[in-house]
């Protein structure tokens, strides 16, 4: 086994100095990935620094305006305890609920799922609809930077060495808002084969705003915003909602991978983000075979 | 969650950090207690309660909390069918909750209270309901994933006494099986939850 | 016989408590003194020459002890036609060959040795499908035979043929004919438990193993043969079965790691032990063997079957196990399930360099039935006849004798099919026609079914098809029991334990079941064929019938002083208590006299009198401590009545019975997305009898769970001889959520008279016709044949298109 340092500060700070400390040192969130992948040897970190005992990465809160502070360190397990997370962001809920396993979803959090930056990674379509922002910070400094920048391409994300991804935080939910996460997948415990993130409200029959991202279709999570443009300011009806599916399934850029073909993820996004809108609509579906 | 790349992983496996390997054999005797923690170049003492009592083991930073559970601390009932989270055989609860015991790091025990299959039972070794409810339903065949399933039956039946058949599933899901399809194991948490309750509430 | 009090309930499993407690110890928890770890370096190419192997940097690694290559050690030959070699030397053949082996006092020296150790190559085009391996001047995966002669072709040299029945003359007296080819994946057993051993010498060179084995003794076998290959010919050699982790055909091979295992164990002296991690065991523990079939069948206007054509083509991989004999089985559901007056079969194993591929559960059987199954279903279209009459007017019948020479005994097939129909509602739905609207409109739903029949009474695919128990008593009441067969899982040791309380009339509670060790058990031939449960009741019945006259036989003169002694006792306990006159010695006397029942010997004829009951541990007290005292014991050695059948002309009766069963399956089809969902299983199984209803379940529900997994998401892929997805996490299994569907399981019990206790193999049945059923029910929900297993979603909306395209 390759030898590494192990380090579990109790402070951010500490956690800072530790980074500058160790060049090439690597963050542990919650470690379902990062151990697996040092100890196949994949990549030889001289040491790590596990952020699992810094109280302030943990837990969520209501922030003044409404918002949503969720500490990166937080375990999934936890989030679907909290109140806030599973009345105000059901969407954000839904796709939680659908993570991995029990025993996976008590010890991953939501930042080191957004850090893995995988494109089927389950957290990021909801977030990516709620518009979140992820807080980044070093031991000089501070930036937050809108979830959609965060992603810059397959494991790869916009932080840079010595920060620390803190915090996620979430704008007051859009009101009356109706949501629905589909996940596709291959047995009940799977990763997202293609998934869609659905937020629209409504007044009326009209659809005032439409948040709608996908994963898994894209060398990252994806938000849709020329289906979003489709489709708000007007009525829904089962031809706007196949419409807003072919538009997206045009917008993504799914690849062909063992699990599954990109023609099947189009398909896929097409289907089940029609379908998604005519059910938040209050519409059957009008289904049918192409 | 990245897609892992194919490069074969290492052996995974105990290592006694604390030197002095189990007795062994056919009919593998088991260290119950803990080993002093001897800080053999590299390693850590991880002090924390497993099954009720106290323990400190030395752990290097790559160990998993299966390693010091499955070698120093003899307790073999936890298994390894995978090593990456995907089929639960080495569920444990830490601090009553199940994880997967192949991917939490050693040192992150430290502090903690880990319950294993062998913590289960009552001090004389009597089985616990829902091991017993197992055994009853027929819902062990190679018994390979039974102590991780257990402990996640056991887990769910601490929050939900009365857990619908959804629940059961969604409990399970990560904990897989190839001999039974389920079927009886689904039944046997069932059986365990309706004792509970016609006993009188949860223990 | 009077009334059975074991066999037919439902019992939970001897084994359950110590598994649930996790005090049960697999090879993954068993350790010995000075214990080494092995790990294998496989080869880094599907078809290369070996040109240097560079061993020393991993020499230098601290921990090592030694590391293997084939340039120093001897040459270990095994497997089925011996065409493998525990360490490769002049050239690779596939991504898993042994190059060399490393044994270190701990797992991570081995690894580090196994990363540092070079080999240069070159590279070799390679072949990786049959048909490639087939055509003309194909690169040779083996140029030379075990024996050193030159190889043409890739064909390996195994021959499966059956032809009966005018075949010409039938198909052109066909009104309807329906051809199609149909293929089925390489999928993994997936035990839970990885495969692993430990080997040790001890020091007059004897060694003992103990493996993840369903064939110890053939394994035995195995081993005393490589020993004698290293110069230890005239050694032994003891093999000892831990719990395993599951088995599903995994075990009845032996395989290179073991005598890697063997090799470094004798170079160190030192135990040593091998255990596959899983990613190991997804891409270096043969996989279920992939085949494609194609089939043609037809019938008359009335709808009796004229002939079945069926010519299998099998990837055999780089090397020949068992499993390339599972063109023997399949003969079986080809020429005898319903009656088909005329038959052909053909298969034919093509060397690749794809990963080699060994038996699994059903054993060629799922394979050609997920074509008969399917194709017959188009055949009842063709005909314009429903699916389940078309089946029942050519269903087979007991004591039928079948093209195969198969002499079917009893046989419960018509009534599989009834209760499976009248449980799917099949005659109200397939009126209503052609697919249900789903819950949804872009749903359809449909419901199919489909039949098999299986070896039942054990299969004699070997020069022995025995088994052997030992049942000795102790002076305590407790039986225990030596059986060489295997529990994996599968409840071998609960039938073992019923049959013996059953036959020999005690309580399950005394009955031991000893540890699976060829050096204390009778000679086995292995846990395959659904035979574990078939033979363990049959050689049970004959020894503790054997146990029974001894005992009998014996309280002629034991039983009368005893009772006496019993007596005195009573009455002084009693004084009060005025027992019947009852004379004892002259009841003993007579032939029949005694009866053994829940450990209690007692007189037939007598009152039910305390005192005229002899607890079975003090009567066998009574036995072995007086004068030329003896302890007791029994043992049986019961080879079937079966044949090994000449497998070139596909004949002979290969199993003493057969087992038949029906699948049902209702499913609802996306359109749009090409999902499947089973909405409900059915199961009917003729298992001739119940032996424990609550194992019998759990081989049921646990074999529908992979017929679900075969049927609908499992498959080992391959790019180039490469597995792409060596763990769960990309091969997937279904979960619990998979199997929530309402699952109906139903037996028919005919009582097979050549069964014991009237009961068939049921082992492998469970797993066979799920796939078709579900097939025949997409076809039936949206009309579309679908050929390929797994019925991904792709494949579904692909054949939705092509046929609304």
């Amino acid at each position: 086994m390759t030898a590494f340092s192990y380090h579990r500060p109790t402070t951010l700070p500490e956690a800072w100095r530790l980074l500058a400390a160790h060049p090439g040192a690597v963050l542990l969130a919650g470690g379902t990935d990062l151990l697996v992948r040092i100890r196949a040897r994949e990549i030889r970190p001289p040491a790590v620094v596990s952020l699992r005992r810094i109280p302030v990465l943990a837990g969520a809160t209501v922030e003044r305006g409404g918002g949503l502070r969720i500490g990166a360190a937080t375990p999934v397990a936890d989030l679907l305890r909290h109140p806030a997370v599973v009345r105000r962001y059901p969407l954000l809920a839904q796709a939680l609920r659908v993570m991995a396993s029990p025993q996976i979803r008590n010890v991953a959090t939501l930042g080191g799922n957004l850090c893995n930056a995988s494109p089927c990674a389950d957290t990021a379509p909801p977030l990516l609809a709620y518009e979140a922002r992820v807080v980044l910070e070093r031991a000089r400094g501070r930036r937050e930077l809108p979830l959609e920048t965060f992603f810059l391409g397959p494991g790869e994300t916009a932080r840079r060495p010595g920060e620390i991804l803190t915090a996620v935080r979430l704008p007051a939910p859009p009101p009356g808002a109706r949501v629905l996460f589909h996940k596709q997948r291959r047995v009940h415990l799977d990763l997202a084969l293609a998934s869609v993130a659905v937020l629209l409200q409504f007044r009326g029959s009209t659809c005032r705003r439409a948040r709608i991202a996908a994963g898994s279709v894209g060398p990252t999570p994806l938000r849709l915003r020329e289906v979003e443009r489709l489709i708000e300011g007007r009525v829904v009806t089962p031809e706007l909602a196949a419409q807003a599916g072919a538009l997206a399934a045009r917008s993504v850029s799914p690849i062909d991978d063992l699990r599954a073909t990109a023609a099947w993820r189009r398909t896929i996004v097409e289907v089940r983000l029609r379908r998604a809108i005519l059910e938040l609509a209050g519409l059957s579906p009008e289904g049918g075979a192409s | 969650m990245t897609p892992r790349k194919t490069g074969r992983r290492s052996a995974p496996g105990p290592r006694v950090s604390a030197r002095g390997r189990r007795p062994e054999s056919g009919a593998a005797a088991r260290a119950s207690g803990s080993r002093p923690a001897a800080s053999a170049p590299g390693t850590t003492p991880v002090r924390f309660v497993v099954n009720g009592a106290e323990a400190e083991v030395a752990a290097r930073p790559s160990d998993r909390l299966l390693d010091i559970l499955r070698g120093p601390l003899g307790l073999t009932g936890t298994k390894e069918g995978c090593g990456a989270g995907e089929c639960g055989a080495c569920t444990v609860l830490v601090d009553g909750r199940p994880v997967n015991a192949c991917l939490f790091p050693a040192l992150e025990a430290d502090g903690r209270a880990v319950t294993t299959i062998e913590g289960l039972g009552g001090p004389a070794g009597e089985l616990s309901d829902v091991q017993r409810a197992f055994v009853e339903c027929g819902a062990i065949q190679c018994g390979f994933c039974s102590p991780g399933m257990i402990l996640a039956a056991t887990a769910l039946l601490a929050e939900h006494p009365d857990p619908t058949d959804g629940q059961i599933r969604d409990a399970l899901v990560g904990n897989l099986c190839r001999c039974t399809g389920y079927v009886q194991i689904v039944e046997a948490v069932r059986a365990a939850a309706a004792r509970r309750r016609t006993a009188g509430g949860a223990r | 016989m009077t009334a059975r009090r074991y066999i037919g309930r439902a019992v939970p499993r001897p084994d359950a408590p110590d598994k649930a407690a996790g005090r049960a110890l697999y090879i993954h928890d068993l350790a010995r003194p000075g214990m080494l770890y092995g790990k294998v370096k496989f080869s880094e190419h599907a078809h290369a020459r070996i040109l240097r192997i560079d061993t020393s940097a991993a020499e230098r690694v601290r921990g090592v002890r030694a590391v293997l290559t084939a340039w120093n050690t001897p040459e270990l030959r095994f497997g089925f036609l011996r065409d493998n070699l525990a360490l490769k030397r002049d050239k690779v053949r596939q991504f898993r060959d042994e190059v060399a082996a490393v044994a270190a006092v701990d797992p991570d020296a081995a690894a580090e040795a196994v990363e540092r150790i070079r080999v240069e190559y070159e590279p070799l085009p390679g072949v990786f499908s049959p048909e490639e391996a087939l055509r003309e001047g194909a690169p040779l995966v083996h140029e030379t035979d075990p024996q050193g002669r030159p190889r043409r072709d890739n064909r390996v040299p195994l021959r499966f043929h059956h032809e009966s029945g005018d075949l010409a003359a039938a198909e052109r007296a066909s009104r309807y004919v329906v051809a199609g080819t149909f293929s089925t994946p390489r999928i993994q057993q997936s035990c839970m438990g990885t495969a692993g051993c430990i080997a040790e010498f001890d020091r007059r060179g004897h060694l003992t193993m103990w493996a993840k084995t369903q064939i110890p003794f053939l394994a035995q076998r195995d081993f005393a043969r490589a020993l004698a290959d290293i110069g230890l010919g005239d050694r032994d050699v003891r093999v000892v079965v831990p719990t395993l982790g599951g088995g599903f055909g995994s075990g009845l091979d032996t395989h290179a790691y073991e005598y890697l295992a063997i090799l470094l164990a004798w170079k160190t002296g030192r135990p040593v032990k091998i255990v596959y991690t899983r990613e190991e065991e997804f891409a270096c523990l043969s996989p279920r063997q992939c085949a494609v079939t194609r089939i043609a069948q037809g019938c008359d206007a009335e709808g009796r079957l004229t002939f079945r054509r069926v010519e299998v083509l099998q990837d055999n991989g780089a090397y020949t196990s068992w499993g390339a004999t599972y063109p023997s089985v399949m003969m079986v559901p080809v020429t005898s399930l319903y009656k088909v007056p005329a038959v052909y079969f053909d298969a034919q194993l093509a060397y690749t360099n794809n990963t080699y591929c060994q038996a699994m559960r059903g054993y060629g059987n799922p394979e050609v039935n997920w074509a008969i199954e399917s194709n017959l279903d188009d055949l009842a279209r063709a005909a314009g006849i429903d699916p389940l009459e078309l089946r029942l007017r050519n269903c087979n019948e007991p004591g039928e004798v079948t093209p195969m020479g198969l002499k079917v005994g009893t046989c419960g097939l018509r009534e599989c099919l009834e209760r499976t129909a009248a449980r799917l509602g099949w005659r109200e739905r397939r009126a209503a026609r052609d697919g249900t609207a789903g819950a949804e409109p872009a749903k359809r739903r449909g419901i199919g079914l489909a039949s098999l029949c299986h070896v039942g009474g054990s299969g004699r695919i070997y020069r022995s098809d025995a088994s052997g128990v030992v049942l000795r008593l102790d002076d305590f009441g407790f039986v225990h029991v030596l059986y060489g067969g295997v529990e994996m899982g599968q409840g071998l040791h609960s039938v073992l334990t019923l049959a013996v309380a059953e036959a020999l009339g005690v309580r399950p509670e005394k009955v031991v079941i000893g540890p699976t060790d060829t050096a204390n058990c009778p000679w086995d031939v292995g846990t395959h064929a659904s035979r574990g449960a078939f033979m363990a009741c049959t050689t049970v019945l004959r020894a503790a019938d054997a146990l029974r006259r001894r005992i009998f036989d014996l309280a002629r003169t034991v039983f009368p002083a005893e009772a006496e002694e019993a007596l005195r006792r009573h009455r002084k306990r009693n004084p009060d208590d005025r027992p019947p006159e009852f004379d004892v010695a002259a009841a003993a006397a007579r032939t029949g006299a005694f009866d053994l029942r829940d450990g209690v010997l007692f007189l037939r004829d007598a009152p039910p009198e305390p005192w005229l009951r002899l607890d079975l541990a003090r009567f066998l007290r009574a036995v072995h401590f007086r004068e030329g005292g003896e302890m007791l014991s029994a043992e049986a050695f019961v080879d079937p009545p079966t044949q090994l059948p000449d497998f070139e002309r596909g004949f002979g009766n290969l199993s003493a019975a057969y087992a038949y069963g029906t699948q049902g399956a209702e499913v609802e089809v996306d359109l749009e997305t090409g999902e499947v969902r089973v909405l409900r299983l059915v199961a009917v199984h003729d298992v001739g009898a119940v032996l424990n209803a609550q194992t019998l379940a759990g081989q049921m529900y646990g074999a529908l769970a992979q017929g679900l997994g075969y049927a609908l998401y499992e498959e080992v892929l391959s790019e180039g001889g490469r597995i792409l997805n060596p763990d769960f996490r990309d091969y997937k299994l279904p979960t619990a959520h998979e199997m929530g569907m309402p699952i109906e399981l139903e037996f028919v019990e005919p009582n097979e008279p050549a069964g014991p206790f009237g009961a068939k193999g049921v082992g492998e049945p469970g797993l066979v016709p799920t796939a078709p059923a579900i097939a025949n029910a997409i076809c039936d929900a949206v009309g579309v044949r679908l050929h390929d297993l797994p019925l991904r979603p792709e494949r579904v909306l692909e054949a939705l298109r092509k046929r609304g395209g």
